[in-house]
């Protein structure tokens, strides 16, 4: 999937993203949110901060910006901010594969549902072990194949192929030989279809 | 175009680089635009919200090249 098609789809989902996706999506989002709250006010990045979801819900004294390369999602998030006074909150338009920000300019960098959707996962990657400072703290919340939960990946497939995401891909595809050091691995409940890792960034 | 002065947060400023380069931005606020003297682009910001993609950029040789 290229970036062009990337955006084509989200184009398509902005409008219904919240009513239809929200909810399936909300458990790993919120409980990322809660996670990141109990991190001393940072500042924040969010990759692939869509129509701006979480953005109400991070503690007040986290500095947070959120960049994404739908246009047509972040005018929804951009609505929510203005609404909801979000005076902590800054919105981008950026590729998560070349961000345009500072090597360490974050102490916390989070991507929810993001990692396999992108056209280079490891790009990504990079780029956000780049602009997260040197033991900062990075919040990745995905699917990832699990040989235990196939089945239940297979049965998922079809919702996955629609946001174009990879629903085959793992979390050692991602991590490869990487220098992130994964400190917390918890599967989100009830189906465990999302995992949240929290990974440290290695010094530089 | 907003009723609202936009406007770009120092903070936020200072930590933004050109997605090319990754070297210094310039904000010229009158256009609205942010300059990467280096990559020899300005990035719009439209609406309040920078967009940092090099496909959108305008190009500003013109500029340099005018007598």
């Amino acid at each position: 999937m290229d970036l062009t098609s990337v955006r084509k789809a989200y184009q398509r989902y902005a409008p219904i993203y919240d009513r239809v996706f929200g909810p399936a999506l909300n458990a790993g989002r919120m409980r990322t949110v809660r996670a990141v709250n109990r991190l001393p006010a940072a500042r924040l990045l969010e990759v692939g901060v869509g129509t701006g979801l979480s953005l109400p819900h991070y503690r007040r004294d986290h500095r947070v910006v959120g960049v994404d390369i739908s246009r047509e999602m972040l005018a929804v998030a951009k609505q929510r901010v203005e609404r909801d006074r979000l005076n902590n909150a800054e919105i981008l338009e950026m590729d998560a594969e070349s961000l345009a920000f500072a090597d360490g300019a974050f102490d916390v960098v989070v991507a929810m549902y993001v990692v396999s959707v992108v056209p280079h996962p490891r790009r990504c990657l990079d780029e956000i072990m780049r602009v997260c400072r040197p033991g900062g703290t990075i919040f990745i919340c995905n699917h990832f194949l699990s040989p235990r939960k196939a089945g239940i990946a297979r049965s998922i497939a079809p919702l996955g192929r629609w946001l174009g995401w990879r629903p085959e891909f793992t979390l050692h595809q991602l991590l490869g030989d990487s220098r992130l050091e994964v400190i917390n691995q918890r599967p989100v409940p009830p189906l465990g279809l999302f995992t949240i890792i929290e990974c440290r960034n290695p010094a530089a | 175009m907003n009723e609202r002065t936009p406007g770009i947060d120092p903070k936020l400023l200072e930590i933004l680089v050109c997605p090319v380069t990754k070297g210094p931005l310039r904000y010229d606020a009158a256009r609205q635009e942010l300059i990467s003297e280096k990559a020899g682009l300005a990035y719009p910001i439209r609406d309040g919200i920078p967009i940092m993609l090099p496909d959108e950029a305008r190009p500003l040789e013109q500029e340099t090249q005018a007598p």
